[in-house]
């Protein structure tokens, strides 16, 4: 298998990028570089990961003011030539803002930052970041987040269901969905969406967070690894 | 060219859940002492802006907001420009 080669978007207000370096460079043991949101360039990147924090302070809304950075721009060029991109949490957020993902990602229904552990279901196994997952498995991964209330229109959120974009959902550890399972409110349990074309994905949990022993579960590992899978 | 001062006033859509607002109402209605409901919160931008007639202004404002200031799938706007001298 060869190495495939990451490169990690750091903003100002990025803070899950190195959890998201180690990950990739000691854990999974792949290529991974830092790219600085004024870079104009991703040139030898086979995977983009956008990862969480407060990128430019959360200001006007959370993500919009990363997403018109130069590199912003350079993602999205990367994302239409069907380049693989993952947004997490924060990442999440800028992807939306990019219109790279539909809907966004309002403040959570109780107003709270949640900071917790949470299940989810992998809805859609068939892609390329959850390929290593068995369809309908449930994951127990973090939570850190005071704007993931994910919203979109009744119509397009019938369309997103349509195409299977809908990859994981909030459930509780018997992979039931319900309110009680949801930690942000967010419109049908959602916790991560692809685009339609499969090679973009946003989601709110942190699977670097969860993906060694030593930090209690390796749950988030697969994601990682399918890509790597994919890629290859 | 004229120098106009923008203010755009962003408010959430009727449609969108705003908890600011229903926070807010809340607190309002536990006072007892005011009839007042439907609290929405939002935001207030202002700047000024250099543009060969008010139309054209209005035009650019127009446009960022679109691209950058708003975001429409849970926000609308309003606009007023007047010139910098008023």
């Amino acid at each position: 298998m060869k190495k495939i080669n990451f490169g990690i978007i750091q903003f100002p207000g990025s803070n899950c990028e190195q959890d998201c370096f180690h990950v990739i460079s000691n854990v999974i043991k792949q290529n991974c570089r830092y790219i600085w949101h004024d870079s104009k360039s991703l040139r030898g990147i086979d995977c983009v990961i956008v990862p969480g924090g407060f990128s430019y302070g959360d200001y006007l809304r959370t993500g919009a003011i990363a997403a018109q950075s130069k590199i912003s721009y350079e993602i999205k060029e990367f994302a239409k030539r069907g380049g693989t991109v993952i947004g997490i949490c924060n990442g999440f957020q800028i992807l939306t803002e990019l219109k790279l993902l539909p809907g966004v990602l309002l403040r959570n229904k109780s107003l709270n930052f949640v900071c917790k552990d949470t299940y989810i279901k992998i809805e859609n196994s068939s892609t390329r970041f959850t390929q290593l997952y068995n369809q309908d498995a449930v994951i127990k991964i973090p939570i850190a987040h005071a704007e993931g209330n994910y919203y979109l229109t009744k119509k397009e959120l019938s369309t997103i269901r349509k195409r299977n974009q809908i990859i994981f959902s909030y459930c509780d550890e018997f992979g039931i969905s319900s309110e009680t399972a949801n930690p942000n409110g967010s419109i049908l349990n959602i916790a991560g969406l692809s685009n339609e074309e499969g090679n973009v994905l946003g989601l709110m949990p942190h699977p670097e967070r969860v993906s060694e022993k030593i930090l209690g579960s390796t749950d988030g590992i697969n994601l990682f690894k399918s890509i790597v899978n994919f890629l290859n | 060219m004229k120098n106009f001062k923008v203010t755009i006033e962003i408010m959430p859509l009727e449609s969108v859940l705003d908890p600011q607002g229903e926070a807010i109402e809340l607190i309002v209605k536990n006072k007892n002492e005011y009839k007042a409901n439907n609290f929405r919160v939002g935001k207030k931008i202002q700047f000024s802006i250099s543009s060969n007639s008010k139309s054209e202004c209005e035009k650019q404002v127009n446009k960022l907001c679109k691209e950058f200031l708003v975001n429409e799938i849970i926000e609308h706007y309003e606009i007023s420009i007047r010139n910098e001298k008023d």
